[in-house]
């Protein structure tokens, strides 16, 4: 099977030109110098990471970091009966159950996140139904809140969950299962012990998509939040656009990129050991 | 086997759908809402779907944004396949380095991916339009296909292929009738990823757009400053009600003749 | 693979229609702009009566138009910015100057818009349209006359106040409160203001620039800043709300024609601008778009309903307690600061 290396080197090439080199823009930008008009003078400084470390920046990348895990905690406690589902369906099910989830978000993003303000604002659909029905006097305040960038994280992501958890579900072992029932183990038992091992890599894959990505969404927080809190994404966006500081931008972004980074890999660790642990526990 | 799903599970199922599709429903009930800031239902019109098959600017952006989100589906879906499977064979101390580089286009900011691109390519006099719009989609697209065809891959041990090998299958045919069947949902849903990424992608698009290379996404952030015309929530019906047509001959034309594969189930 | 093989079908088909469609050897004037910000017509017209091709791109802000000619974007003839960013674009050497005998017509603009501050002697850019940032209010909730910025500050209104996401707009309205400068570089002067803006901020429903008229129409909120042609947007749409300019003074800003460094067809752009700025070209387009026209040889030829639009047309008077945002330098970074403290309630 060695032939297939050979087919990684235009793969590699691609990859260097179009990620690698731009990206080393990227970190010399991040210690270099702004003028008074906002160009990149090149000149080394530590300048961009040392603004970093202040309660301000550091203060939203912890905000960021809590809301993002929140929103994959979310999307995986509610796509995962959903992918399981889909796994255990007829082929023709799984083939429309797939499509369907997707092609909502074939629409625009934009189109989509406004379409939650007409449904929470407050002479909104929510609330008139709500009121129509009697369980509420006076409309709620829904949107521009904290749960309403919430919600709008977990909406536009629940695919990323989704793909890669039905991906992982579908290939379990079934003659596996099949033995587990033989030999009298309960539906919850073969559960945990066989099918929820087997699907980790999905659920890895999808948690990471989801954080990543929570974490580097900025509209949802101005629509659905009414521009009232900020994240690490607003940040570097400000940075390279409003403030015109782009190595302080470029500094932020290396730092984003590293902290995922370290942190996937310590989910990827985590997920291991704890994966073993129950496989010898089975055994056992 | 006798087992059925858990009833549970289909009810969390339905409401999931719901879920995603409200607030779809939502825009295509608007769709004939005859007033232009799209807020109280005003009346029955079938005029922004007039309006829309007349606009060439929305028809110019559609254009683009089909034919970039097609091309570099395909694109990303062959190469971060290619990574997925060649990652296997390659030495354990470089698989490390090598999945970080492949998994940084899902972390990196949009922003710093555009503006990076933009860099690049204007250093090497690349001009701006489709193409360099399709390079960038492509390079962030198919780190998601690599991720999701990784998956797949994790859960599926190599006997099979080794098996094959052993009976004397090529290198071929093993890939063709062996790892290619066992991999397809991975490839499927990685393909579906891309698409949708692409489709929907603006900050990237936007900057290393050129001129007459106006996406749809560029074109409907920029239309926000005066208000989202409704024709956009036609567009969208439009293009909801096309995909799932599409789909459902494609479906048909395929299956016919062919019978349903039984298959064993999960526990609940 | 099923799916896949639709795709590519898909593919070829939609690749063969756009190679098709276009390929024409008309010289092309590209236009680089905000979206929808021209009478379709009056394009259309350009294009036949001078035999070319026009292509229009938009962008959807200032910054990330000045952030992507800065990074090497191009291929545009015209573009438009705004005021401030005209400013930036010539300290940064990012524009052509124009050469006024190609634009006969400029003499056509009204004297208040000929030689701004932010661009002395309309060396590179002329003015497209222009307004003012003041306060929109629904009178059906609010019952005090409204005059002074002040009044944002009322806690009657708490939690239906609606800010603009713009921190030079912002902090520029609460420098203006204080009888500062919109664009002061006095480190002090912009920390009394945050600090007034902070004490604002329990009231604040939302931050929004771009569809803050939907939420005054749609009465999520009662009180909000706005920029003088959406407020005339706004009205449209809901009677009930009023526009007034504060007392106190507050900020114009303008969009503008302007030409980027390298342009290919520099005098098929001046050629454009001199077109639009044809009286009866004028009328047509700003008629149908519904933005303040700087042209005053174009007023004859306008409609009476547009002529008497008070929040199109301002008064005299009204234009006397205005003030351009200038560019503040290394102060940017100040704003900014303090802006993103403000939004995020850390410090």
């Amino acid at each position: 099977m060695n032939k297939s290396k050979w087919f990684f080197t235009p793969v590699l090439i691609w990859l260097g030109l179009f990620l690698i080199v731009p990206m080393l823009i990227v970190v010399a930008m991040s210690f270099m110098q702004r003028d008074t008009l906002g160009n990149v003078v090149y000149s080394f400084s530590w300048e961009g990471y040392k603004t970093f470390w202040d309660s301000l920046y550091l203060g939203i990348y912890w905000d960021t970091i809590v809301l993002s895990i929140t929103t994959t905690v979310i999307c995986l406690v509610v796509s995962y009966p959903l992918a399981y589902y889909l796994a255990n369906s007829s082929p023709r099910v799984q083939n429309w159950g797939l499509i369907l989830i997707t092609i909502p978000f074939w629409i625009n993003f934009l189109i989509r996140t406004y379409a939650w303000v007409l449904l929470l604002r407050t002479q909104g659909v929510v609330n008139s139904l709500l009121i129509h029905f009697g369980w509420i006097d006076e409309p709620l305040q829904m949107l521009y809140t904290k749960g309403a960038v919430l919600l709008g994280m977990v909406y536009n992501f629940v695919p990323f969950m989704v793909l890669p958890l039905y991906v992982a579900i579908e290939q379990i072992d079934r003659r596996l299962l099949d033995a587990a029932s033989d030999l009298g183990a309960s539906r919850w038992k073969a559960f945990w012990h066989i099918a929820l091992p087997q699907s980790k890599a999905g659920i890895m894959t999808g948690s990471v998509l989801v954080f990543v990505s929570t974490a580097g969404m900025f509209v949802v927080t101005d629509i659905l939040g009414g521009s009232k809190s900020s994240m690490i994404s607003n940040i570097i966006q400000a940075q390279f656009l409003g403030a015109r500081n782009w190595p302080f931008g470029s500094a932020l972004s290396v730092i984003f990129v590293l902290t995922s980074l370290i942190l996937i890999v310590l989910f990827s660790r985590v997920m291991k050991s704890r994966s073993d642990r129950t496989r010898e526990g089975g055994n056992a | 086997m006798k087992k059925k799903g858990h009833p549970l599970l289909g009810i969390h199922s339905a409401l999931m759908m719901i879920f995603i599709y409200v607030p779809i429903v939502l825009v295509m009930v608007y769709s004939f809402n005859n007033t232009r800031l799209s807020g109280d239902w005003k009346g029955f019109t079938l005029d922004w779907y007039v309006s829309l098959l007349k606009d060439r600017h929305v028809m110019e952006a559609l254009m683009n944004s089909l034919v970039i989100a097609v091309v570099s589906t395909i694109a990303a879906t062959l190469l971060g396949t290619i990574s997925a499977l060649s990652m296997r064979d390659i030495a354990r101390k470089w698989r490390g380095p090598l999945n970080g580089v492949l998994y940084m286009p899902v972390i990196i900011p949009d922003i710093i991916m555009g503006l990076s691109l933009l860099v690049l390519f204007s250093q090497l006099q690349i001009p701006l339009g489709k193409s360099t719009v399709m390079i960038a989609h492509i390079t962030f697209s198919m780190s998601y296909v690599y991720v999701v065809v990784n998956a797949r891959l994790a859960g599926m041990g190599r006997q099979l292929e080794e098996a094959a090998q052993d009976l004397g299958a090529t290198y071929w045919q093993t890939f063709r009738h062996v790892t290619l069947p066992q991999i397809t949902p991975g490839i499927i849903s990685g393909a579906l990823i891309a698409f949708t990424l692409s489709l929907d992608d603006f900050m990237v698009s936007f900057f290393v757009a050129g001129p007459s290379s106006t996406t749809l996404p560029i074109y409907i952030y920029g239309q926000v400053k005066r208000g989202i015309s409704p024709e956009i929530n036609a567009l969208c019906t439009l293009l909801i009600l096309v995909s799932i047509t599409l789909i459902l001959l494609a479906q048909y034309v395929l299956n016919r003749g062919k019978g349903q594969k039984k298959h064993k189930m999960l526990p609940f | 693979m099923k799916r896949t093989g639709l795709l590519s079908m898909l593919g070829v088909s939609v690749l063969a229609i756009s190679l098709l469609a276009g390929c024409s050897s008309k010289e092309k004037l590209h236009i680089y702009s905000w979206a929808d910000n021209f009478n379709e017509t009056v394009i259309s017209d350009f294009e036949k009566e001078f035999n070319v091709d026009v292509t229009y791109d938009i962008f959807a802000n200032n910054e990330d138009l000045l952030a992507k000619i800065k990074a090497g974007g191009g291929g545009y003839d015209l573009i438009q910015p705004s005021d401030y960013m005209v400013e930036t674009m010539i300290k940064n050497n990012l524009l052509e100057p124009l050469d006024k005998n190609n634009i006969p017509n400029y003499t056509n603009i009204a004297d208040t818009f000929k030689d701004p501050t932010f661009d002395p002697g309309n060396k590179y850019s002329i003015v497209y349209t222009s307004g003012v940032t003041g306060i929109a209010y629904n009178k059906k909730y609010i019952k005090d006359p409204i005059d002074s910025w002040e009044d944002l500050w009322n806690p009657a209104y708490k939690g239906k106040v609606l800010l603009l996401d713009d921190n030079r707009e912002m902090i520029g309205m609460a420098l203006k409160k204080h009888g500062f400068s919109n664009s002061t570089t006095n480190e002090t002067e912009i920390k009394t203001a945050v600090d007034d803006l902070k004490k604002l901020l329990p009231s604040v429903l939302a931050f929004d620039t771009d569809t803050i008229k939907q939420k005054m129409i749609q009465e999520e909120g009662w009180i909000s800043t706005v920029w003088s042609g959406d407020a005339a947007y706004i009205v449209k749409d809901n009677p009930d709300i009023a526009y007034v300019v504060p007392k106190e003074g507050a900020t114009i800003f303008s969009d503008n024609y302007a030409i980027p460094k390298g342009a290919k067809n520099k005098a098929l752009a001046e050629k454009f601008i001199n077109y639009m700025l044809d009286p009866k070209v004028s009328a047509a387009n700003y008629e149908a778009i519904g933005y303040s026209d700087p042209n005053t040889k174009a007023m004859e030829f306008h409609s009476e309903t547009y002529r008497s639009n008070t929040m199109i047309n301002l008064s005299a008077d009204e234009l006397n307690r205005v003030e351009w945002l200038s560019d503040v330098g290394d102060s940017l970074q100040f704003y900014d600061r303090y802006w993103t403290e403000l939004k995020s309630g850390r410090e």
